[in-house]
């Protein structure tokens, strides 16, 4: 499934409205939001139909799973909306991840839980506010808001230090641009190495620079560990791969269009999540040129002057010069 | 005094709201520390054991109170012996998780590291390293050390 949704569910008391545009969406934040609520209405909805009372308006039917029989009822699902609401102990189990991983379904899962086997982007962890009363001032309106903006976490940065989650190529660039500039520059070897890379530096002005296409299981303790350290930043763009995409280095229209609406090319049953697409484009779009890309090693290209210079003004606010 | 346990354990309730809609005293919805927790994160007034007046949605019943009250609600007055999933509630029910900690001895179960910056100073036992914590500093030093969630 690709694209982005809108979606409505309403009775004559409450009307939630927001959009749904990767393959896993998180609700999580205050009790007494009305996540419940909204789980409830959406399984009265299918249940019932229009019967119900509730309306549900979305190009593509959304449905609530729940049960120890999720099993047998996920493979016959496709081209779906699908909700799961924190009682289901399932969702941080393997076989859960195995079985939306090559799904054709979108799912948006109510949890407050990490969930390390699922890798869902910053972008998608939501709260649910009412915004207040709606039209006739009897209905309640709720919307979903983003609980991290990354951009908050980049604001004027000069690190002394860099952590890049990224063991290859990613690292190799942000090394060499560090080492050109004394910023001492490690690698996590992957996100769930990140918390422990983080205690064991002891600089203040320090940046992490991770994927934000699948980072979202590490930040609610990231988050945390960056508001009492206040000299702890995060730059969390889609990948590396996205920022080379960004930079403008790769010729032509295509890939720019791609950027300002993934949603509408990224096949969810295709790409676990959107950092595996943007490196399978680019991988695509540079081979055969003198950019040749591969995830594994940094082609030295990269590295040249006009490039670097390409790839850094995409990362707006940070600064690789130590005073 | 409040101890917490960090993953998956034994005699653990892991949806809390479900096994308080099955075994909710109605004494429990009228005593003053319900009163006042139903208050301050549902917005809600307690009409009776058997009624409640939501702003949002009307009179409801007393199984339509938030999950994160009802988990509460089950640490402060269930006495089975029971361990409650406390990632059942939001972050706007940490003050009230150390506030029922000093009323008794409580043990809570998370599966994520919740956010008590609101509440700053407390004491608590980690179970999973037997560290005392005093304050949320030390709690987010110790919870990041510890793998289980």
């Amino acid at each position: 499934m690709k694209g982005k949704y809108h979606i409505i569910v309403q009775n004559n008391r409450l009307r939630y409205e927001f959009d749904i545009k990767r393959n896993i969406t998180i609700i999580r934040g205050d009790s007494a939001t009305g996540k419940t609520t909204l789980i409830n209405m959406l399984s009265s909805a299918a249940a019932l139909g229009e019967s119900s009372g509730i309306d549900v308006i979305c190009e593509r039917p959304c449905r609530v799973l729940s049960g120890s029989d999720w099993q047998y009822i996920l493979p016959n699902l496709h081209e779906q909306i699908i909700f799961l609401d924190e009682e289901n102990h399932f969702i941080k189990t393997r076989e859960f991840a195995s079985a939306i991983k090559e799904s054709d379904n979108y799912y948006v899962i109510i949890t407050r839980e990490d969930l390390p086997g699922l890798p869902y982007a910053v972008e998608e962890i939501y709260g649910i506010h009412t915004s207040g009363k709606y039209h006739d001032l009897k209905r309640t309106y709720n919307e979903t808001y983003q609980i991290y903006s990354p951009e908050e976490f980049t604001l004027n940065v000069q690190p002394d230090t860099v952590i890049v989650e990224d063991s290859h190529s990613g690292y190799d660039f942000f090394k060499s641009i560090c080492s050109d500039t004394g910023i001492i520059c490690k690698s996590a070897q992957g996100k769930s190495n990140l918390k422990d890379t983080i205690r064991s530096t002891a600089n203040t002005n320090t940046l992490i620079i991770a994927d934000g296409a699948a980072i979202g299981s590490e930040m609610n303790e990231l988050y945390q560990f960056m508001k009492h350290s206040p000299g702890l930043k995060c730059y969390l763009p889609e990948s590396f791969e996205w920022i080379i995409l960004k930079s403008g280095l790769i010729d032509g229209r295509t890939v720019q269009e791609i950027l300002l609406h993934p949603e509408d090319y990224i096949e969810s049953k295709t790409y676990f999540s959107w950092e595996r697409y943007f490196t399978s484009i680019l991988t695509q779009y540079t081979q055969g040129t003198y950019l040749s890309y591969t995830k594994k090693t940094l082609n030295k290209s990269f590295l040249h002057e006009k490039s670097k210079e390409a790839i850094l003004n995409v990362m707006e606010g940070i600064s690789f010069h130590k005073e | 005094m409040l101890n917490i346990v960090f993953g998956e354990i034994e005699n653990s309730i892991y949806h809390p709201p479900t096994y308080f809609d099955n075994r909710y005293e109605d004494e429990w919805i009228i005593d003053p520390l319900t009163v006042a927790m139903i208050k301050d994160i549902d917005k809600s007034e307690v009409i009776g054991a058997h009624l409640i007046e939501s702003p949002v949605l009307g009179p409801i019943s007393t199984k339509e109170i938030s999950g994160g009250v009802k988990t509460l609600i089950l640490m402060a007055f269930d006495h089975t012996g029971k361990i409650f999933n406390a990632s059942a509630c939001g972050d706007n029910c940490a003050k009230w998780i150390v506030e029922i900690g000093k009323r008794k001895d409580l043990t809570i179960n998370l599966h994520h590291v919740m956010d008590f910056s609101s509440v700053n100073e407390f004491d608590a036992i980690i179970i999973n390293t037997g560290t005392v914590i005093h304050n949320y500093n030390e709690y987010l030093a110790e919870a990041f050390q510890i793998k289980e969630r």
